[in-house]
C-alpha cells in the first residue's frame, strides 16, 4: 500500500533522512501520542454509542414508558458520539475517508426531520380522567399517574375516582395572564446564589402563582370533574391533590423534595388545591435541586392527580423485591411494609411498621415482624390528616392477615410483570375492605441485581443444565448442535441450525446469524453489535457465559435457554414455558412512532460483512452503520499506518536492569516513566507504563536456548540473506539493532528486530475494557519462502489458541485482540513477549509441519508453564 | 503530568456553576473557575491560562456558538466542552464541527464530566 494519511505527510516533513532536529523529534512524539489518543477517545465514542443505541431499542419493545424529552436525548447523545468517531476516523487518516462525513450529515438531516415531528403535549385534553390513562400518556400526565390509569386498566386494579390536570392544563395555566413570562422574570431579577434572596425568591413565586386567577376553561373543566367525584363518591368526600412531575424517569433525576400533596380537600377547593401544587413547582429545595443539576425550568411541567382520598383501614407500601436483598438465592422476596390507617408512617418513616416478606415462588408469606404501633391516621377536613390513638390490644398485633398479605403481593407481582421490573407500590385496604392502589413507580436499585439473579420457575426448576449465568442478550430459546468456533477460518464449517459458541461476541461472526438457532459468547455484552444483530434476527443470545466454549464443544444437541440465563442437553425448547412477550407499553402512542421514525435511522446494522464491496462510507445506511464502519477501519488505519511512522528516538532512554545496560530503549510519550531520570539510562524500576512491564515480564521469563539449527537450515538462512535486499546491512548489524519502546501509562509499542524478523507489538490497556486492544505484526526471516511461511502460521496457530485473532499472508502475520479486561490483556501481552523473544531464527528449523508442531507445543507449555498464562481464548 | 487540569466552566445559572465548581474541585488533578456569560469567558481566557472549557449553550448575550467561534478566531489554546440542558441534534453536531470537543447533556454525572475534561486534556495537550 502506498503511504498515505500522516504516513505520507511525515515522509514529506522529515524525509528519510536518519537525523531528525530536536522540534521534528518533537513533533513526531506528538503525533505518536495524538494517534494513540485519538484511537482511545474512538473506541470509548463506539461503545457509547453501541449503549445508546441499545437504550433505544430496548425503548422500542416499550418495555418501560418513555416520552419526547427521551428520544430528543438518545438522538442527540448517539449524533455526537457518532460524529466524534467520524472525526477520530478522519483525523487518524486525513483524505482516506472524505465520503463519510457527507452520508453521516444525510443521515442526521433524517433523524433531525424525524425528531422534530414531535407531538405536542401541551395540545391535547386540559384534564382527563385517571381510569382513561395509560403508560403511553406520561408526556401528559405524568409517569405517576400514566401508571396508576395503566394498571387500572390493563390488570383491573381499583384506583381512587379521580382525574389528572394535565401538560396541556398546566401551559394553558402559566400562559394566562404571562404567568409564564412573569415568573422568568422575577427569577432573572433575582441573584439566587444567595440563600437568603432565593428563600425570598421562591416565597415570591409560590404566592404569587397561588393567587393567579386560572384560565375559565381549565376552571370549569376542574371544578366539573371536582362535582362529577363528589356526586359519584357522595357526602364527606375529601380529595388529594399531589404533584407528577414530567421528565423524572426521562432526566435520569429522582426529583427529590419536587413532589407536593395537599390532603383533606374539600371538592370546592379542588381549583385552589391545584394552584398551591403547582406553586410547589418553586419551593426552595425543588428549585435549587433543578438549578444545581442543570435541568431548565421548562423541562418540567407540573401534572397534578385530583383523587379522592381512601380512608383506609389499613395501607402501606409493597416492594416486588425485596431492595435490601434482591437476589438473595430465594428468588427475591416481596417487602411489605404496613401500619393501620393512612400510609403516612410507612412513607415518611416517622413510626413504627409492621413488616411482611413474602416468598415469591410459590407465594407464600415467609415472615411477619409486627412492630408496636402506637397512632393510625385518617383524611380530616382542611387539616388532611387526624392522628388517632390505638386501643393497646391492636398496637402489637399485625396490621394485616395473611390473605390480605398475599392480595397485596398478587398485585405487586403482577405490577411488577406488566412493568416489565421490580416496582415500588403504595396500596391501601378501604374499609370496605377492597385493596386500592394508590401509586406505583419503578425500584430502579433492584432492577439490575433482579435481572442477574437466577430465574425462578416451577415449571422448568428440575431440567438438568449443562451452564448457567451470563446475561441475556437476545431473549428467547433455540436449540441445535453445539459448534464451538475458536477461529474466523471456522466460520465457513458452521453448520446450518447449530448454536454458535464463541470466545468473544464479535461483530464478525453476525454474518452467521442468519444460520443459527442461538449463540453464546463467553465475553460480550447486550450493547454490543452482535446482540443488536441476535436481537434484529430474533436468535437466542447468551452472554458472558464463562467456560462455554470447553463445556460446549462435543456437547451435540443442546438448548440455549437465554430468558432463563443457561444452557441445557438435548432439545428442551418444549419443556420451557413459552415465553410471554412482554407487553409494548407504548403501543399506539405519538412518542413511539416518534421514536420509531428517529430510531430507523439510528439502530438497524446492515452493514455486516467487511470484505464485502458496499462496505464503505456509500454503504451506510444508518448511525450504526457508520459506528461499525469507524471502528472497523480505525483498526485497520491503527494498525497499518500508525506502526510505520518514524520513531523519535532523540529523547530515546537505555534501559537498565540492575545496573546493566540493555540492548533496549525507551521513548516516553508522556507519563510511561515515573519521577526524574538523570542521565541516558533509565531503571525498569521507573517505568510507569503497565503494558510495557507485561510485556517485559513475558520476555525476559525465560532465557533464550539459541537458534535451533540444523546443517540445512543454516544453509537457508544464508541463501536468504543473500537474496533478501533488506538484510544487505549484513548479519552483524541486523543484531545489533536497537529496540525501542514507545510508552505511555496505558500504552505501550514495541518495534523489534530480533535476528532477522522484524515485529511490532502495540498495546493500549487502559480502565474501559472496550477501549484496550492488543496488536502484533510479524514478518520476514533469513530462512527460505516456505520454512518463513510455516513459522508465521505456526505463531498464528498458537496465538489463536491464546484468543488472539489472526491473519497470515505468506511469511506475514497480524494478530489482534480487544474487548477484554485488564488482567486477561496483560497475561496475552506477556505470552506475546514469550513468543517474539523465542521465535528468532526460529523459522531455521521449520523444515516440516512436524517440527513446526513440536516448537508451537513447547511454546505454549512455557507460557502456560513458567509465566502462568492460562490457555484458552 | 504534575499541573492540574485548568478548568473554566462558563454558564449563566449561578447555582449550577457555583456546584460544579466545588465538584469538580474534589479532583486532585483539576482546579476550576466560572463565569456567567459567554462575554465574560472571553475575557477570563484573554487574561488567564486555561486548558478546558466547559460551556452551556443557551445564555443570554454571546451563546455557545458565538462563543465557541471567539474562542476559536481568538486562537486559545483550549479545549471546549459543551454541557447543556438542551437536546437538539443539530446543535450537537454543529457545535462539535465548530470544533467543541464533546457535547454533554445535563444532569450528567460528575464522574462523566471529568473523564470527559481529563480527556479534552489530553487532546489539548496532544495538539500544543
Amino acid at each position: 500500500m502506498a503511504p498515505t494519511g500522516l504516513l505520507a505527510t511525515l515522509k514529506r516533513l522529515f524525509g528519510s533522512a536518519p537525523a531528525l532536529s530536536p522540534e521534528q523529534e518533537e513533533e513526531l512524539r506528538r503525533l505518536h501520542l495524538e494517534r494513540c489518543h485519538n484511537f482511545k477517545l474512538l473506541l470509548a465514542a463506539n461503545n457509547r454509542a453501541l449503549e445508546v443505541m441499545s437504550d433505544m431499542e430496548e425503548a422500542l419493545r416499550g418495555e418501560r414508558a418513555f416520552g419526547a424529552g427521551y428520544v430528543r436525548e438518545a438522538c442527540t447523545r448517539v449524533a455526537s458520539e457518532v460524529f466524534a468517531m467520524v472525526r477520530g476516523l478522519t483525523s487518524l487518516a486525513p483524505g482516506r475517508y472524505d465520503g463519510l462525513l457527507p452520508r453521516f450529515r444525510a443521515i442526521q438531516a433524517e433523524i433531525n426531520t424525524a425528531v422534530l415531528a414531535a407531538p405536542v403535549p401541551a395540545s391535547g385534553p386540559l384534564v382527563r380522567p385517571l381510569a382513561d390513562l395509560a403508560a403511553a400518556d406520561l408526556d401528559q400526565a405524568g409517569s405517576k399517574l400514566a401508571n396508576l390509569g395503566e394498571l387500572a386498566r390493563a390488570l383491573g386494579a381499583t384506583i381512587p375516582r379521580g382525574f389528572a390536570v394535565t401538560a396541556a392544563g398546566f401551559a394553558r395555566f402559566m400562559s394566562h395572564n404571562d404567568l409564564q413570562a412573569e415568573v422568568d422574570r422575577r427569577i432573572q431579577a433575582a441573584d439566587a446564589s444567595r440563600l437568603d434572596e432565593l428563600y425570598a425568591l421562591s416565597s415570591s413565586l409560590q404566592g404569587f402563582i397561588a393567587s393567579a386567577p386560572l384560565p375559565p376553561d381549565l376552571e370549569a373543566a376542574i371544578r366539573e370533574q371536582a362535582a362529577a367525584l363528589s356526586a359519584a363518591a357522595g357526602e364527606g368526600l375529601l380529595l388529594a391533590v399531589r404533584s407528577s412531575a414530567i421528565g423524572e424517569d426521562a432526566l435520569g433525576a429522582t426529583f427529590a423534595g419536587q413532589y407536593h400533596t395537599e390532603l383533606g380537600v374539600e371538592p370546592d377547593e379542588a381549583v385552589q388545591a391545584y394552584r398551591e401544587v403547582v406553586a410547589a413547582k418553586y419551593g426552595v429545595t425543588a428549585m435549587t435541586y433543578r438549578l444545581v443539576r442543570g435541568i431548565p425550568d421548562e423541562a418540567v411541567p407540573m401534572c397534578v392527580g385530583v383523587m379522592e382520598m381512601v380512608d383506609a383501614a389499613a395501607s402501606g407500601v409493597a416492594y416486588s423485591r425485596d431492595p435490601m436483598r434482591p437476589a438473595d438465592g430465594s428468588g427475591g422476596r416481596l417487602l411489605i411494609e404496613a401500619v393501620p390507617g393512612l400510609p403516612k408512617a410507612v412513607v415518611d418513616g416517622s413510626a413504627a411498621v409492621d413488616r411482611f416478606l413474602v416468598d415469591r415462588d410459590p407465594l407464600a408469606l415467609a415472615r411477619v415482624e409486627a412492630a408496636r404501633k402506637e397512632f393510625r391516621y385518617a383524611p380530616s377536613a382542611g387539616a388532611g390528616l387526624d392522628r388517632i390513638p390505638l386501643a393497646p390490644e391492636e398496637a402489637g398485633q399485625p396490621c394485616l392477615d395473611e390473605a390480605r398479605v398475599l392480595a397485596v403481593a398478587r398485585l405487586a407481582l403482577a405490577a411488577e410483570q406488566h412493568f416489565n421490573g421490580p416496582q415500588d407500590l403504595e396500596w391501601a385496604f378501604d374499609p370496605a375492605g377492597r385493596l386500592v392502589l394508590l401509586q406505583c413507580r419503578p425500584l430502579k436499585e433492584a432492577a439490575a441485581e433482579a435481572a442477574a439473579a437466577p430465574p425462578p420457575g416451577p415449571a422448568n426448576r428440575d431440567l438438568p443444565v449443562l451452564l448457567a449465568g451470563g446475561v441475556a442478550a437476545s431473549p428467547g430459546a433455540g436449540a441445535g448442535e453445539a459448534f464451538a468456533a475458536r477461529k474466523d477460518a471456522d466460520a465457513l464449517r458452521f453448520p446450518p441450525g447449530g448454536v454458535l459458541v464463541v470466545a468473544q461476541a464479535l461483530p464478525f461472526w453476525a454474518t452467521l446469524l442468519s444460520r443459527a438457532a442461538a449463540v453464546v459468547a463467553e465475553r460480550g455484552s447486550a450493547a454490543g453489535h452482535l446482540a443488536n444483530v441476535a436481537r434484529e434476527y430474533g436468535v437466542p443470545a447468551l452472554f458472558g457465559l464463562p467456560g462455554a466454549l470447553a463445556g460446549l464443544e462435543g456437547a451435540g444437541l443442546v438448548t440455549v435457554d437465554a430468558d432463563g440465563r443457561r444452557v441445557l442437553p438435548g432439545d428442551a425448547t418444549r419443556d420451557l414455558p413459552r415465553r410471554e412477550r412482554p407487553r409494548n407499553l407504548m403501543l399506539g402512542s405519538p412518542v413511539l412512532a416518534l421514536l420509531e421514525g428517529a430510531a430507523r435511522h439510528i439502530v438497524p446494522l446492515t452493514l455486516l460483512d467487511p470484505s464485502a464491496p458496499d462496505f464503505a462510507p456509500e454503504g451506510c445506511a444508518t448511525l450504526h452503520d457508520v459506528t461499525r464502519y469507524c471502528h472497523e477501519k480505525s483498526v485497520e488505519e491503527m494498525f497499518s499506518q500508525g506502526a510505520d511512522l518514524p520513531l523519535p528516538t532523540h529523547a530515546a532512554k537505555r534501559l537498565s536492569v540492575d545496573g546493566r545496560a540493555m540492548q533496549y530503549w525507551v521513548i516516553d510519550l508522556g507519563d510511561g516513566i515515573a519521577g526524574q531520570v538523570e542521565g541516558k539510562a533509565v531503571p525498569l524500576e521507573q517505568i510507569a507504563s503497565a503494558p510495557m512491564l507485561a510485556l517485559w515480564r513475558g520476555m525476559t521469563a525465560a532465557p533464550w536456548a539459541g537458534p535451533p539449527v540444523d546443517a540445512k537450515g543454516f544453509m537457508s538462512v544464508l541463501a536468504g540473506s543473500a537474496s533478501n535486499p533488506d538484510l544487505d546491512p549484513g548479519a552483524a548489524s541486523a543484531f545489533a539493532e536497537k529496540n525501542y519502546f514507545m510508552i505511555a501509562s496505558d500504552f505501550c509499542s514495541l518495534q523489534s528486530r530480533f535476528g532477522y524478523h522484524f515485529s511490532t507489538v502495540e498495546a493500549l490497556i487502559g480502565d474501559e475494557d472496550a477501549g484496550n486492544y492488543l496488536s502484533f505484526r510479524f514478518k520476514g526471516g533469513a530462512a527460505d519462502h516456505g520454512r518463513r511461511t510455516r513459522r508465521a502460521e505456526m505463531i498464528a496457530e498458537l496465538l489463536e489458541e491464546l484468543g488472539f485473532r489472526c491473519e497470515t499472508k505468506a511469511d506475514a502475520l497480524f494478530a489482534r485482540m480487544e474487548g477484554y479486561g485488564r488482567q486477561f490483556m496483560e497475561e496475552r501481552l506477556a505470552a506475546l513477549g514469550h513468543v517474539i523473544v523465542h521465535t528468532r531464527q526460529m523459522d531455521m528449523a521449520m523444515a516440516d509441519a512436524a517440527q513446526a508442531g513440536a516448537f508451537k507445543a513447547r511454546l505454549l507449555t512455557d507460557i502456560t508453564g513458567r509465566l502462568g498464562v492460562r490457555p484458552g481464548p | 503530568m504534575s499541573d492540574a487540569i485548568r478548568v473554566l466552566i462558563v454558564d449563566d445559572e449561578e447555582d449550577f456553576r457555583t456546584n460544579l465548581v466545588k465538584l469538580l474541585g474534589i479532583s486532585p488533578n483539576i482546579t476550576a473557575e466560572a463565569v456567567g456569560s459567554g462575554e465574560a469567558a472571553l475575557e477570563w481566557l484573554a487574561a488567564n491560562p486555561c486548558d478546558v472549557v466547559l460551556l452551556d449553550v443557551k445564555m443570554p448575550g454571546l451563546a455557545a456558538h458565538g462563543t465557541l467561534k471567539r474562542i476559536r478566531d481568538g486562537g486559545y489554546p483550549v479545549e471546549v466542552i459543551i454541557l447543556t440542558g438542551h437536546a437538539s441534534v443539530d446543535d450537537a453536531v454543529e457545535l462539535m464541527n465548530l470544533g467543541a470537543f464533546d457535547y454533554l447533556l445535563k444532569p450528567c454525572s460528575t464522574r462523566e464530566i471529568v473523564k470527559k475534561v481529563t480527556w479534552a486534556f489530553e487532546s489539548h495537550t496532544g495538539k500544543k
